[in-house]
């Protein structure tokens, strides 16, 4: 008989395993298999479904090519800066008490791109890039300095094969001269909506004029860059939407993929909020409605799901290798290669946390800046945990093929990257999603099976999860 | 016609010493060149002897490389400049004997490997050229010699191999380290997750578990793939299980081909012994395609009218029956779809074998 794959498992019921092997490739089976995978006596029937599944080992214990080839396709690899984020500017006209991003005031000085570091910044991007780029306009308000977004985007145009600008703006304004930038089909627009105007306005606004103009110009912005809007809500754990209305608000902005994520507690979010380290209860009861309540919009509608992007992410990350178009989520994780921050000052972050970490005076996590370039020898310092492989907490989890590693979220947060990685805000997150996905794969219920379907985008709803009888 | 693989030819000098050339409109290296046109008659010379072809425009033609055949009184198109699918038959022998074998072998092998060479030499920038058979492998030294010599000279042009994957053994593994097999795609035939069946199919016992090893071996060498699997009465039902097979112990290839079935060769004799009308039972083909693609396989379908398919899976329908195998009956005229739509065959141009059909 052939030699079983090294499998990890975690219990996700008084009787039922959820098993992986390192290549992520997963199953369930009762405490009776885990009895016989033990000792050592597998049935007949044991083997089958583990070779259906490629779970087998050649005679001696070579791995089949298959399984060699899912686990190199699980490792990400490097690339150019292919994803940047940019700051031309501090200043913010609005002051938002969870500001993620540090921010300065309108009228304050020294907080913007000068010509010559905009030109700089461009001479940067110009020698570091590859053939395609991605640029997302960060602040501050970056349409403060529409003037800067538009050098930068010609520049690139000019320069890249293809190109994708990201404009993150809390649409307070809108002039013609934003208007032309985001009508090119490069453009996309991505603002902040808090679940319902009413909570929108308490947690970001201090008038209803200020409200009302931002309905008008997500309204226009809608009407400008059709399919190239998108909103993401900020959510508080102690101050919640309801969740009929947040679906409802979102859907009728035509938006039904929605990443739901509590408020992020950095920079100065850090100081209003720091009794909500840890992510609570309450968050992840109003998580599991918000699923819940998608699943049921979802079935009599032949139109786009609702879902949150998130978990449609890490379902698909648990099918497939492959899956690394989401940064935070990546193993090894390459911030500070293929994805780089530029600051207002110049300076060059491997994360947008990095660059708040040094603005709130933590530590300085900076890898250079786009007059000197990149000191490697800093960036690869970072990267030690960048693979969850080689943890020794990961290294037993049957998650982890799908999951990630996030360093500097750790030293945001711990000041260190070898905190055990249960302990970990990160891991804790990230167990809950696992588990969820998990559940949603293995459930009976047909409504939850429609759904996946949907979020994967298949053509029927068919059983995923391979289980052993 | 424009998509004619050969032509009717006549040769004034009865012979060609070089016989493959690209036809070309001035005189040129390996150029035979227009020197007379008038309608659907055209003439071309090259190194001093003359060819006078009928049947198509010079325009049509021109750029085109050819086989000058003079015993045959035709030439042959061997690279169709305006084609996509440019096909090189490697050879008619064959060591399986699918039911449904669209190009039935013959015992006798015609090396023709001199003169491919010479016209992959000349092919446009960029040309995909399928090599096909029978089964390539069995002259498999020749093969692979060809594909990198040509590949050498000729970086640009990219290979389409369809073989039944029983030939190579790990002493090929160095071999594949070539460039030329960094931009080759093999096809293999994949019918049914059963071996007995998989077997039974292409008329070969222990065939399954030898395409299986060949397979494992492609894979270790780098080499991109591609399974086919024609759907046939034998195994429609059970395709959900190829699909778990392929998901799970094949997912190392690049994509996985599913292909309604051509009415040719043997099929054209046992066509309602193997025809399967898959509008009868969707489902099967829905859940195929869904759990291949939530495991991360790329699925298209090949030879489907889109009017035969749900919503749901004309989105990986490839418009794919070559250019000179494609026609539409004649309620297609008035199908909204129809540009889009890959057809049907030429010369089985109906859509009455399925119960479910257009015009959308």
């Amino acid at each position: 008989m052939k030699t079983v794959a090294p499998l990890k498992f975690s219990r996700v019921g008084e009787n039922e395993l959820h098993f992986a092997d390192e290549t992520g490739r997963f199953f369930r089976a009762d405490n009776i298999f885990l009895g016989r995978l033990v000792s050592g006596e597998l049935s007949s029937s044991d083997h089958d479904f583990l070779q259906a599944e490629d779970l087998l080992l050649h005679p001696g214990g070579t791995p089949r090519i298959s399984t060699l080839s899912r686990l190199s396709r699980r490792l990400t690899r490097p690339s150019k800066p292919n994803y940047l984020l940019v700051v031309p500017t501090l200043r913010c006209d609005l002051s938002c008490s969870y500001c993620q991003v540090s921010r300065a005031n309108l009228n304050a000085k020294g907080y913007d791109w000068s010509d010559a570091l905009c030109e700089q910044v461009c001479a940067y991007i110009d020698k570091v890039g590859g053939e395609d780029i991605q640029i997302e306009f960060q602040g501050g308000e970056p349409t403060l300095r529409p003037d800067l977004l538009k050098r930068v985007m010609k520049f690139a145009r000019g320069r890249f094969k293809s190109t994708r600008f990201i404009v993150c703006t809390n649409l307070s304004r809108l002039t013609n001269e934003i208007r032309a930038l985001y009508a090119m089909d490069d453009v996309y627009i991505s603002t902040s909506f808090d679940g319902t105007w009413e909570l929108h306005k308490e947690q970001r606004l201090d008038t209803e004029d200020q409200l009302q103009s931002f309905e008008t110009n997500l309204a226009e912005v809608l009407r400008i860059a059709p399919g190239r809007v998108s909103a993401l809500p900020t959510l508080n754990p102690k101050n919640l939407p309801n969740v009929a209305d947040l679906l409802s608000s979102f859907d009728a902005l035509g938006m039904r993929s929605i990443f739901l994520r509590p408020v992020v507690f950095h920079g100065f979010a850090r100081k209003a909020h720091s009794s909500s380290r840890n992510i609570d209860e309450t968050w992840w009861k109003f998580y599991r409605s918000c699923i819940d309540a998608m699943i049921d919009r979802n079935m009599d509608d032949e139109h786009d799901p609702f879902e949150d992007y998130y978990l449609t992410h890490i379902i698909k990350r648990m099918l497939r290798p492959g899956e690394d178009g989401h940064f935070d989520l990546r193993s090894g994780s390459w911030l500070g290669y293929d994805h780089q921050v530029i600051d207002y000052d110049g300076t060059v972050y491997p994360s947008d946390e990095a660059r708040m970490m040094a603005r709130t005076g933590q530590v300085d996590l900076s890898i250079g800046d786009v007059v000197k370039g990149v000191d490697a020898v800093k960036r690869s310092s970072m990267q030690s945990s960048a693979l969850n492989m080689f943890d020794p907490w990961c290294r037993q989890c049957p998650y982890s093929a799908a999951c990630g590693s996030d360093p500097i979220d750790d030293i945001a947060r711990y000041g260190r990257t070898d905190v055990p990685k249960p302990n970990t805000a990160f891991c804790q997150r990230h167990m809950r999603l696992f588990e969820l996905a998990g559940e949603l794969i293995y459930s009976k219920d047909s409504r939850v099976q429609s759904s996946l379907a949907k979020w994967l985008d298949l053509p029927s709803a068919v059983n995923l999860g391979a289980r052993l009888a | 016609m424009l998509n004619d693989l050969t032509l009717e030819a006549s040769y004034p000098d009865h012979q060609f010493v070089d016989p493959v050339a690209r036809l070309s409109a001035e005189p040129g290296e390996k150029a035979a060149h227009l020197v007379f046109e008038n309608g659907l008659t055209c003439a071309f010379e090259h190194e001093g002897q003359h060819v006078l072809i009928q049947g198509a425009k010079a325009d049509d033609i021109i750029g085109d490389v050819v086989r000058f055949e003079p015993e045959r009184h035709q030439v042959s198109r061997w690279i169709r400049k305006r084609s996509l699918h440019n096909t090189l038959l490697i050879t008619e022998q064959c060591d399986q004997l699918c039911v449904m074998c669209s190009q039935p072998p013959k015992k006798t092998h015609v090396d023709q490997f001199a003169d491919y060479a010479a016209a992959l030499r000349l092919a446009p920038h960029g040309s995909v050229i399928g090599l096909s058979g029978g089964e390539p492998t069995l002259h498999k030294a020749k093969l692979l010699s060809m594909m990198e010599s040509v590949g050498e000279e000729r970086p640009d042009i990219r290979f389409h191999v369809l073989t039944n994957a029983q030939h190579f053994s790990a002493d090929d593994l160095l071999r594949f380290r070539h460039p030329v097999y960094r931009q080759t795609l093999w096809g293999v035939p994949l019918y049914s997750a059963t071996p007995v069946v998989h077997d039974r199919i292409v008329k070969k016992i222990g065939a399954f578990e030898q395409l299986r090893m060949g397979l494992d071996i492609m894979a270790e060498g780098g080499l991109h793939l591609e399974l086919r699997t024609v759907l046939l009465r034998d195994n429609y039902s059970e395709l959900p299980n190829l699909a778990r097979l392929v998901a799970k112990q094949f997912d190392y290839i690049d994509v996985w081909a599913i292909m309604q079935l051509e009415k040719i060769g043997f099929a054209s004799n046992r066509w309602t012994e193997l025809f399967h009308d898959h509008t009868q039972d969707i489902d099967v083909l829905e859940d195929t395609v869904a759990y291949a693609k939530a495991f991360g396989l790329d699925v298209s379908l090949f030879n489907f009218p889109r009017c035969t398919l749900p919503i749901s899976l004309r989105g990986i329908a490839a418009a794919s029956i070559s250019d000179w195998k494609a026609d539409y009956a004649q309620e297609c005229d008035s199908c909204d779809e129809k540009p889009v739509c890959g057809g049907l065959f030429a010369w089985h141009k109906t859509l009455e074998d399925y119960a479910i059909r257009g015009p959308l």
